[in-house]
């Protein structure tokens, strides 16, 4: 405590010189916390923008081999076979296949352009959603070609308004379908402008045979296929197996280019977490480097000081000073100095923090820890840097030190 | 009380040793008010500075009741010097940044344990030396004479056994001076032991014993009759 009060004192005496030392550590203080609470909140961000989607999902899909125009091959679907080879991979929990294309549904007095996807029971599941009336589709709708709807919130309120729509009947290219069931708004935070409660669901082999035709060379042909997977650590091994069966069955080598693609939302989230980390770690660098050049500004200070007040650390020792309490009395001063900064160097980081919220539009993560952190950095440059000069001073001779004037 | 023997201190300037101290055997009963003489250079602060742990000799031993501080580590030496010795300087050495109490119980904030009552007993010892209405005052507030009143109210605060007195006086006028001189003899009266350095013959004149040094070596060891006229005058 003493050491406190003779520290506080020190440095009060001397207010411009004290000012100007601390402005590198506030500097640097407010540089680490304003850029690890903007890192902190571009991760939040990132990971909130993924609730609602299941991570553990894999979407594949077709896509064209990269050759040059003239000489692309045709964008192959996937087969019925497909999925039922690959929903017998270990630790698959279900697996969708999905045809998509837009009609026209239409009641009476009302129709919109949607997107019919022709899927089948497991179509919910992969997306995360539910159901709020009627019933799922099952495996007779897909084996007869029912002609049964499931519609999302959107189209029951475009269509319906606060009617019951279960047991209707709509028209979608002008072919009747009976609505068996409603799905429960479904909210996520990707950024996407179409709106996801938009669609209507049908059979797969109802959509192929009524609505949107076989494919020339593809038997029972499939647009999309959705993956589930029962545990998020298997997705590398389940990535690996499909790959593997999918290359079996489109004909492909070893060396040859995937022509699908596999898309999982955790694997890009990690890839955008990976570039937020990175851009973290430069920003706190350039943090860090402040704060060490502000720490070579306490050391100077420092120096000068202890060589100042030779003749009173000369007075100290000789009514009994003990080496430690010379050391003590300069490290404590160190850290005070730098504690002082690094508590206005919070408040000016906390001013850059809101003053990006403004302009960035995104909720930074202003924690205590992130604080914490940032006021402990500036303690301890306090601790390394002082800890220098005032071993210095410890180890002066007294009637050395008494000696100079 | 003191016993010096054979201490040697050489120091190593620009080549050439110099010896400050060369041999010097020297005995102080509890006590005592001790003058040490001699022109500068003769080695009385060297002296000084040993008997008061300040500095260590590089031969010969110095025992203060009993115990040869010659030996002692950093931290044993601290304490001795903060339990045993007060120091008074020809330039006062007080803080100036720090109120006249607040310098006189520097020595108490370094005892371990401190002692609970530190600022009773620095108000005590300013008023012991009469400066007891000055206790909140800042040295550049204060006489010449009060603040040399005030340093050795600051080595008197942790009731030494030893006052190590280096020209006390040479930074005051004689009026001055006589006044603390004999508030050093009143000191002594009461039992405590005082070495005081000094070229001076006049103040010398207060010890009751006088050692004169030249080139590191005691050329004369004489008790002092006049002392007590001294102080009657």
């Amino acid at each position: 405590m003493r050491h406190f009060i003779a520290a506080y004192v020190s440095l009060v005496s001397r207010p411009f010189r004290t000012l100007l030392t601390m402005f590198g550590i506030v500097i640097g203080v407010a540089a680490i916390y304003a850029m690890i609470s903007i890192g902190n909140g571009a991760k939040k961000m990132i990971i909130h923008s993924l609730d609602g989607i299941n991570t553990r999902s894999i979407a594949i899909t077709p896509i064209w081999t990269e050759n040059k125009a003239s000489r692309r091959t045709e964008r192959r679907p996937f087969s019925e076979a497909d999925i039922e080879e690959i929903s017998r991979i270990e630790g698959v929990e279900s697996v969708s296949g999905e045809n998509s294309k837009e009609f026209s549904v239409a009641v009476p007095g009302a129709d919109l352009k949607v997107g019919i996807d022709g899927s089948d029971a497991f179509y919910l599941r992969t997306k995360s959603m539910t159901l709020k009336l009627g019933r799922n589709l099952n495996e007779t709708d897909l084996q007869s070609k029912a002609l049964v709807a499931i519609i999302g919130s959107s189209v029951a309120q475009s269509l319906f308004g606060t009617n019951h729509p279960i047991g209707e009947t709509v028209k979608i290219d002008k072919i009747p379908f009976t609505v068996i069931g409603v799905v429960e708004k479904h909210e996520t935070n990707l950024s996407s402008r179409r709106d996801e409660n938009k669609f209507v669901l049908i059979p797969r082999t109802t959509a192929r045979a009524r609505l949107m035709g076989g494919h020339a060379s593809v038997k029972n042909h499939v647009e999309g296929i959705t993956v589930i997977f029962e545990r998020e650590q298997d997705f590398s091994r389940i990535e690996d197996d499909i790959e593997h069966l999918l290359r079996y069955t489109r004909g492909l080598l070893d060396s040859d280019k995937l022509n699908f693609r596999m898309f999982n939302f955790a694997a890009a989230r990690n890839q955008m977490m990976q570039v937020q980390r990175v851009l973290s770690l430069l920003l706190g660098s350039i943090g860090t480097i402040i704060l060490i050049v502000g720490g070579v500004g306490v050391m100077n200070i420092m120096l000068v000081n202890v060589t100042e007040r030779t003749h009173e650390i000369g007075l100290r020792l000789s009514v009994g000073a003990r080496r430690s309490d010379i050391l003590w009395q300069f490290v404590i001063e160190a850290i005070l100095l730098c504690g002082l900064a690094g508590i206005v160097g919070l408040g000016l980081g906390w001013g850059i923090i809101a003053v990006a919220e403004i302009i960035g539009e995104f909720k930074m993560d202003t924690g205590w820890s992130v604080a914490a952190l940032a006021f402990g950095s500036s303690l301890f440059v306090g601790l390394i840097f002082g800890y220098l000069p005032a071993r210095r001073a410890s180890r002066l001779h007294p009637v050395e030190a008494l000696r100079h004037e | 009380m003191i016993k010096t023997k054979c201490l040697r201190k050489t120091y190593h300037l620009g080549g050439t040793d110099i010896h400050a101290l060369d041999g010097v055997d020297l005995h102080i009963p509890k006590g005592q008010f001790v003058a040490i003489c001699g022109a500068s250079g003769s080695g009385k602060t060297t002296l000084m500075n040993m008997l008061g742990g300040l500095d260590q000799p590089d031969g010969g031993s110095v025992e203060v009741d009993g115990h040869d501080i010659a030996r002692l580590s950093h931290n044993a030496l601290a304490r001795f010097r903060n339990e045993s010795v007060g120091f008074v300087f020809q330039h006062f050495n007080l803080l100036a940044r720090r109120t006249a109490v607040s310098n006189v119980l520097l020595p108490l904030e370094y005892r371990r344990p401190k002692p609970g009552d530190h600022k009773k007993r620095a108000c005590r010892a300013l008023n012991d030396v009469g400066l007891g209405d000055r206790t909140a005052h800042r040295p550049a507030e204060l006489s010449g004479g009060q603040q040399q009143r005030v340093a050795i109210a600051r080595a008197l605060v942790g009731e030494p056994r030893l006052l190590l007195a280096d020209e006390p006086t040479g930074a005051l006028d004689s009026q001055t001076s006589a006044e603390l001189l004999e508030l050093l003899v009143r000191l002594s009266q009461q039992g405590l032991t005082i070495v005081l350095i000094t070229h001076d013959k006049e103040v010398a004149a207060y010890a009751r014993r006088v050692i004169t040094m030249s080139d590191g070596k005691i050329v004369s060891d004489q008790m002092n009759t006049e002392a007590n006229t001294k102080l009657a005058s």
